[in-house]
């Protein structure tokens, strides 16, 4: 399944990589999982995916699918698509050829409220309605029945906070129970011709420190654990060799295409990538190269360019270039900078369908280059032009993004600002109504017009 | 073919930037099939033209709406003068360009949106006063500067501005000065047209629901000769008998050669009743803000997918729907279920294009459909079978607005087929 090209001299550094599995398109690493909310890339349509997008492979968290759990089976359970296909890949119209990987929770997944949000046998999980329990074996059985590519294992993951060495040591039980729990699954379900590759998570801790639950590993076959999902760099420092040869799948959530740079370095194979979705929603359009093309030289010395270029800026209005010179994604070749800024000032959403193919493709052509030049053994020394050629950070957003929705982050507590800004007053809202509403029926109860907005004065 | 030899029936004409065929006429109803030859090429009459105000639609990509198979759609000159002004529309060489839509655009004037969005609108001779919703400072729209505005835009069919009131206003003394003060803006709006031979200027009739007033602005506006005649100032609320009647009063007096559109209806029924009356163009902005809340338009009616019902419902949206959205994935399309859109709707950006996609495809076939019906004779039969289907048999549940207007046009709806 997974191949190593080429791999650092001594022990953990970049590598080359190929990620094979049938039907599906080869994943050459390093690369990246295009992040999806709700079975979707946001804003991208699934035939806009196919057509007008290059994303090899996307991630899934499973808690956007599962509200009415355990009360209700959920809707995504019950989905039996024709022919053994995956209902999830069928529910979400993902193309037959993309790369579908499973995890429990999203990427980035909003932090537990609780200070202690899992238990023995159960992890919290934020879904539409608020934060659920699930528990780790109907994870393994949805995971395993949903039929995706890959299916990250569930992990004892404590999301944004730091693990005391009591912590640790739970951790590293309930790590252990619940993989070997997932592979005993796995053992005891009619074998399937198309079983998902399992991918053991491991704690964002060093391996010395989670050494219990690494042995367990190297002991399992590689059907049983097909590879990593790596939650902190720390894990890699000391990875015994036996672990080695597995893909590592990333969940360090990188800010910045530095960050990702350094996450190859050291050592992550396939990874996903935040900010592109948030470059996106704040109307940046990402604008980095890999590695500098010649014309760099001259900015040896002077300022750093930009990562991104800030598309709310009224400086665009009039420009009718590409977003990058020379770029070929569809929002550069068929549209231009004048129409993006009109959308994003518009608030129209077509705005954000542009970058978000903007970027994954800026995105798509980082990580070959990052390829070509590992290959050409000039990773190093590129890695350091880049950065001294690029702003370390990207640019601040100055516009309004689309509106957020509560599963996208955390509530902060009481007297908290609203997080979307109402878009009408209620006049106008009203007035609206009533320009498509029917005529009201005679009997109807005249507090009841008044509050959908009929008795407004204009 | 030659000016004048295929269109005995029309006046003279003046530049005109449209060649109207009419293709067939139903033997029953006054409606009609007829092939509209634009700057961007042909468009097929009757037709459902779906509304991207500000030179969007509702988060499709061009690429999307042409393969619903729409090839003229609505821009907002209110909207695209506000943003992104007309000295960018001038820079970047008009609305075409600005959005990479390579088939035709129409335009409103603007005037609509001057009395349905904004406080204190305030009509005058010489046009609308109102606030900037930018800054509140004052401002005027004229018939010179809404011509001058869509010009920038350069849409293949911009409109007159016009002196829009409800037609459900109960003061007559207004309804008649708009009458008259909107042919006297259009002959400012001819006056003012710099570009006749690429874009076509509509007229639109006002007149309330006073026919009398509809037939005399009728023929006011007739004998401007424009390429095109618009009803206006209906579908603001006005009982569904009067609308048609009014519609049905200026079909009759409307020359058959060019092409007629009654504005703002979207409604399935209203626009097949319409048809029969002789209307041949409709717009709305329904069918994508109704996707938006998660409404399919369906043969048999909407479905409200935000309900709870439709969460494990794993048909596709409509069955037997040929869009995008769909077709199944083995006729090459998504295979999206209901339960799909109930998963994103309002939740996610994407499920409401998706629904747009859906709900702009369905327009558009019923609207070829329809065409088919009345080339091949069999509108009548068309309409009985359509009603049929939209109440599950239930004929005491025909609107009976709908009843009697097409009683009006030769069709008995409660026939049998």
């Amino acid at each position: 399944m997974f191949t190593v090209i080429k791999s650092a001299s001594t022990g953990i550094g970049p590598r080359l990589g190929r990620l094979a599995l049938p039907g599906k398109k080869v994943v050459h690493t390093p690369h990246y999982l295009g992040i999806t909310s709700r079975g979707v890339i946001p804003h991208i349509t699934q035939d806009t995916f196919a057509r007008d997008a290059s994303i090899t492979g996307v991630y899934v968290g499973l808690e956007d699918f599962i509200e009415r759990a355990p009360y209700q089976t959920p809707p995504l359970y019950q989905f039996k698509p024709p022919k053994d296909s995956s209902p999830l890949r069928r529910f979400i119209a993902l193309p037959e050829d993309t790369l579908l990987v499973l995890g429990a929770r999203r990427a980035p997944p909003v932090a537990a409220p609780a200070a202690n949000p899992n238990t023995n046998e159960t992890v919290s999980v934020c879904t539409a309605v608020g934060f659920r329990v699930l528990r780790a074996d109907d994870y393994a059985e949805a995971a395993e029945r949903l039929q995706a590519d890959i299916v990250v294992g569930l992990g004892d993951i404590p999301y944004g906070r730091k693990l005391g060495n009591k912590r640790i040591e739970k951790a590293t039980e309930r790590n252990i129970k619940w993989t070997q729990d997932h592979i005993n699954l796995r053992h005891s379900a009619e074998t399937r011709a198309q079983q998902a590759k399992l991918f053991a998570p491991l704690l964002p801790v060093s391996s010395a420190k989670q050494r219990f639950y690494i042995e367990t590993l190297i002991q399992v076959s590689e059907r049983d654990v097909a590879g990593l999902a790596v939650y902190a760099l720390d894990s890699l420092e000391d990875l015994p060799e036996a672990l080695q040869p597995l893909p590592r799948l990333g969940f360090t959530t990188p800010s910045a295409p530095q960050d990702v740079l350094q996450h190859i370095v050291l050592g992550i194979d396939v990874l996903t990538v935040p900010f592109i979705n948030a470059a996106t929603d704040a109307g940046i359009a990402l604008s980095f190269q890999f590695p500098s093309t010649s014309c760099d030289q001259s900015h040896n010395g002077s300022d750093p360019l930009p990562l991104g270029i800030d598309m709310w800026s009224p400086a665009h209005a009039v420009d009718l270039g590409p977003l990058v010179d020379g770029c070929t994604c569809y929002a550069c070749a068929n549209h231009h900078r004048a129409y993006i800024q009109h959308l994003l000032a518009a608030k129209e959403m077509l705005g954000w369908v542009l970058l978000q193919l903007h970027n994954h493709h800026v995105t798509d052509i980082f990580f070959a280059h990052i390829r070509a030049s590992i290959a050409n053994g000039t990773f190093t020394d590129d890695v350091e032009h880049f950065q001294r050629k690029y702003e370390s950070r990207l640019p601040e957003k100055t516009g309004q993004g689309p509106r957020v929705r509560g599963y996208q982050f955390k509530a902060e507590g009481p007297g908290e600002p609203k997080k979307n800004k109402a878009p009408f007053t209620m006049l106008d809202d009203g007035q609206e109504k009533i320009v498509e509403s029917a005529p009201p029926e005679a009997g109807t109860d005249a507090s009841e017009l008044e509050a959908q907005g009929f008795a407004a004065k204009a | 073919m030659s000016r004048g030899a295929d269109q005995n029936d029309m006046l003279p004409r003046t530049q005109h930037a449209l060649k109207f065929d009419l293709v067939a006429k139903c033997a029953t109803t006054k409606a009609r099939a007829a092939t509209l030859h634009l700057p961007h090429g042909p468009v097929q009459l009757p037709m459902f033209m779906p509304v991207a105000t500000q030179a969007s639609l509702k988060g499709l990509t061009p690429k999307q709406l042409e393969e619903t198979s729409c090839r003229l759609c609505l821009n907002n000159t209110y909207h695209l003068g506000l943003k992104p002004g007309q000295a960018t529309l001038d820079t970047i060489g008009g609305a075409h360009k600005l959005q990479s839509w390579p088939h035709n655009i129409l335009t409103d004037s603007g005037g609509f949106q001057m009395v349905s969005l904004l406080k204190l609108a305030q009509v005058t001779e010489e046009g609308v006063r109102f606030l900037s919703p930018h800054d509140g400072t004052p401002m005027l729209l004229t018939p010179e500067h809404s011509i001058s505005l869509q010009n920038s835009i350069g849409s293949d069919i911009i409109m007159q501005l016009d002196d829009v009131i409800a037609t459900t206003s109960p003061d007559h003394a207004r309804i008649l000065e708009a009458m008259h003060r909107s042919v006297r803006w259009l002959d400012r709006c001819i006056a003012a047209h710099k570009k006749p031979e690429s874009q076509n200027l509509f007229c639109i009739i006002q007149g309330g629901l006073d026919l009398e007033l509809r037939r005399e602005c009728t023929r006011q506006m007739v004998a401007r000769d424009t390429p095109g005649i618009a009803i206006g100032g209906l579908s603001g609320g006005e009982a569904k008998v009067e609308y048609c009647k009014v519609v049905k009063t200026c079909t009759d007096l409307l020359p058959d050669g060019k092409p007629r559109y009654v504005m703002g209806v979207g409604y399935p029924e209203d626009i097949l009743v319409s048809v029969a009356l002789g209307a041949d163009m409709f717009d709305c902005v329904w069918p994508t803000r109704t996707a938006r809340f998660g409404n399919a338009i369906t043969n048999v009616g909407v479905l409200n997918l935000k309900n709870a019902s439709y969460a494990c419902d794993f048909r596709p949206v409509d069955e037997g729907c040929k869009c995008m959205c769909c077709r199944p994935t083995s006729e090459g399309g998504l295979g999206i279920t209901r339960a799909y859109i109930h998963h994103t709707a309002a939740k996610e950006t994407a499920g409401a294009h998706l629904l747009s996609i859906h709900n702009v495809h369905y327009l558009l076939i019923l609207m070829r459909q329809v065409r088919d019906a009345i080339t091949e004779q069999r509108y009548p039969a068309f309409l009985r079978a359509y009603f049929y289907k939209l109440y599950a048999g239930e004929k005491h549940k025909y609107p009976q607005w709908a009843v009697d207007a097409l009683a009006g046009v030769n069709v008995d709806l409660l026939a049998e087929s």
